[in-house]
């Protein structure tokens, strides 16, 4: 036997490593809409102008609900990174490569950058958004059916 | 009604790899605090505030202060509830409690607050630490335990200051050694500069010593009102002068700056300011000492020396006894261990004894003591500024 039988096969919010993202559970879901067609984007206040991320629903600068998405670059230049061997959380690989990313000037991230060696990414190297696919959710439907919510989730590579 | 505020005890239980459950640690701090303050009797507390973040992730238990209320035969009728703010969830506590006594809403309030981090898988506390961040956007990128993003915010340093790695392993240097002062911490074994500088790696340029454990633990302490106070000791009176609590960004995405902590200068301006001190005023400092670089950055944003010369104010002593102004001396974070919502607790007991006198290690003549704690990947920051005066 393996595992603690109650959980066979049960999903628990409290241990995925992802957010939720179907329009069930939240309100900015087209941005996952969106990165499934491979577009990185975030939301920006019609009213005031002031462009956010993460994604929001209200501005936080002027409190307006008139929120339209646009695009991110979705390519960027590395400013520091940290090669993770110890302590990697279950469900990454080690090393795991964490870089500070300069998206074009419009945003700093810290971003995973996936299939890369330890040593192999410096500071001023280029990378670009990956879309990566992720488990999807099994949900309680009617009637003990489960429905099964499909995710995608972003990384980031090194340009070569 | 503003009255005066004062912490009149405190005591932790023994912190590190513990054999006991959270509610076995929250007796054994609460006990402790209680031996502090002879003449004050459980049956004379009448708030309860607990500290701890990580509860309903590794103990699976939530309406934490009613149980520790229970079991430390506590029966609060002006506050009874848990506050967490992650690494400064002790500080919060502390805050809040001032606040309430301040106002007249409560007279004597005990402050406790730990962690249970080790359970009988080790993959729980580093998964569960995803979600510290922001869960859905940084905790997704694998950005939970901090060392990564403190190795990043050292090398930046190392590189805008000239920071050295021989600076960085002073500082768990010193505060290994002012463990040895605290005989409940996690360690009581001072290192040399060559075993910093040459043990492995766990996030380059941190290595071992720079990195402060996982650690299980439980600490507390009383505020009261200064009249219950004088009722209740005849120790020194130590006051709670001013506090500031401030955040400026949590998710990555927001961080205006990885080397100078906005949020840290702001607190730290708001606690100087109430309290009617500047930076030099400060004889005694604990500051959150995660990571070496972490110290070493928060001694240029409280002002206690130039931003950029962190690196040397360690290097020249100025932080040790006998310096400027001694800081983590008890051995911090780095030689006590740090359960979360234990820490900042912690740090207010040993400001308290610098302050009474009757430290393990004292600070000749303190009277002006300061705490200080960041919280998530340096998202929020919290300090609090002690005196015998007010």
């Amino acid at each position: 036997m393996e595992g603690i039988s109650i959980l066979n096969g049960k999903y628990a919010v409290s241990m995925d490593m992802y957010p939720l993202q179907d329009k069930n559970y939240n309100m900015v879901y087209k941005f996952y809409d969106n990165l499934k067609e491979g577009r990185f984007t975030t939301t920006k206040c019609t009213d005031c102008g002031a462009r956010s991320f993460p994604p929001r629903i209200i501005c936080p600068e002027c409190l307006s609900e008139n929120m339209e998405w646009v695009d991110l670059p979705s390519e960027g230049t590395v400013l520091v990174v940290a090669e993770q061997e110890a302590g990697v959380p279950l469900g990454f690989q080690a090393p795991l490569i964490h870089a500070h990313v300069d998206l074009g000037g419009e945003l700093t991230y810290l971003g995973r950058v996936q299939n890369c060696k330890a040593g192999e990414l410096k500071e001023g190297d280029k990378v670009k958004l990956v879309v990566i696919p992720i488990e999807p959710v099994p949900a309680d439907g009617k009637k003990g059916a489960v429905i099964q919510h499909e995710r995608v989730f972003f990384a980031f590579e090194k340009v070569k | 009604m503003d009255r005066n505020v004062c912490i009149i005890g405190g005591g932790m239980s023994h912190w590190g790899i513990r054999q006991a459950s959270a509610r076995d640690m929250f007796q054994e701090a609460g006990k402790a605090c209680f031996n502090d303050i002879p003449g004050l009797s459980n049956k004379d507390v009448d708030g309860l505030i607990v500290a701890s973040a990580f509860t309903e992730r590794s103990c699976f238990q939530t309406h934490l202060a009613p149980l520790v209320a229970e079991y430390l035969g506590i029966k609060p009728k002006n506050i009874c509830a848990r506050v967490e703010l992650l690494c400064a969830s002790g500080s919060s506590g502390i805050i809040l409690a001032y606040g309430l006594i301040k106002s007249g809403i409560a007279d004597v309030v005990m402050i406790t607050g730990g962690e249970k981090l080790f359970t009988p898988q080790k993959w729980e506390v580093f998964y569960s630490e995803l979600g510290t961040g922001d869960h859905d956007w940084d905790g997704s990128q694998g950005l939970g335990l901090p060392p990564p993003f403190f190795s990043m915010v050292a090398q930046r340093h190392m590189k805008l200051y000239g920071t050295t790695e021989e600076q960085l392993a002073m500082v768990s240097v010193k505060n290994r050694r002012n463990g040895l002062n605290n005989p409940k911490g996690q360690y009581q074994k001072a290192i040399t500069l060559e075993e910093a500088l040459n043990a492995r790696h766990v996030v380059a340029p941190l290595k071992l010593f720079d990195c402060c454990p996982v650690t299980d633990g439980a600490a507390a302490v009383i505020l009261a009102c200064e009249e219950k106070a004088k009722e209740y000791t005849d120790k020194p009176l130590v006051y709670i002068k001013g506090v500031g609590q401030a955040t400026v960004n949590n998710m990555s995405a927001n961080m205006p700056s990885m080397t100078t902590w906005e949020a840290l200068k702001i607190a730290g301006n708001q606690a100087y300011s109430k309290a009617g001190v500047k930076p030099s005023d400060i004889d005694v400092a604990q500051t959150h000492d995660c990571f070496t670089i972490s110290e070493i950055i928060e001694s240029e944003d409280l002002g206690f020396c130039e931003k950029g010369e962190g690196g040397l104010f360690v290097q020249e002593g100025r932080s040790d006894y006998g310096g400027d102004v001694a800081i983590n001396t008890d051995g911090g974070l780095l030689s006590c261990g740090h359960p979360f919502g234990g820490t900042g607790i912690r740090q207010g007991i040993e400001i308290m004894k610098q302050l009474r006198g009757d430290a393990a290690r004292q600070v000749e003549g303190a009277r002006t003591g300061l705490t200080h704690n960041l919280s998530g990947l340096s998202a929020a920051h919290t300090v609090l500024v002690y005196g015998r005066d007010i």
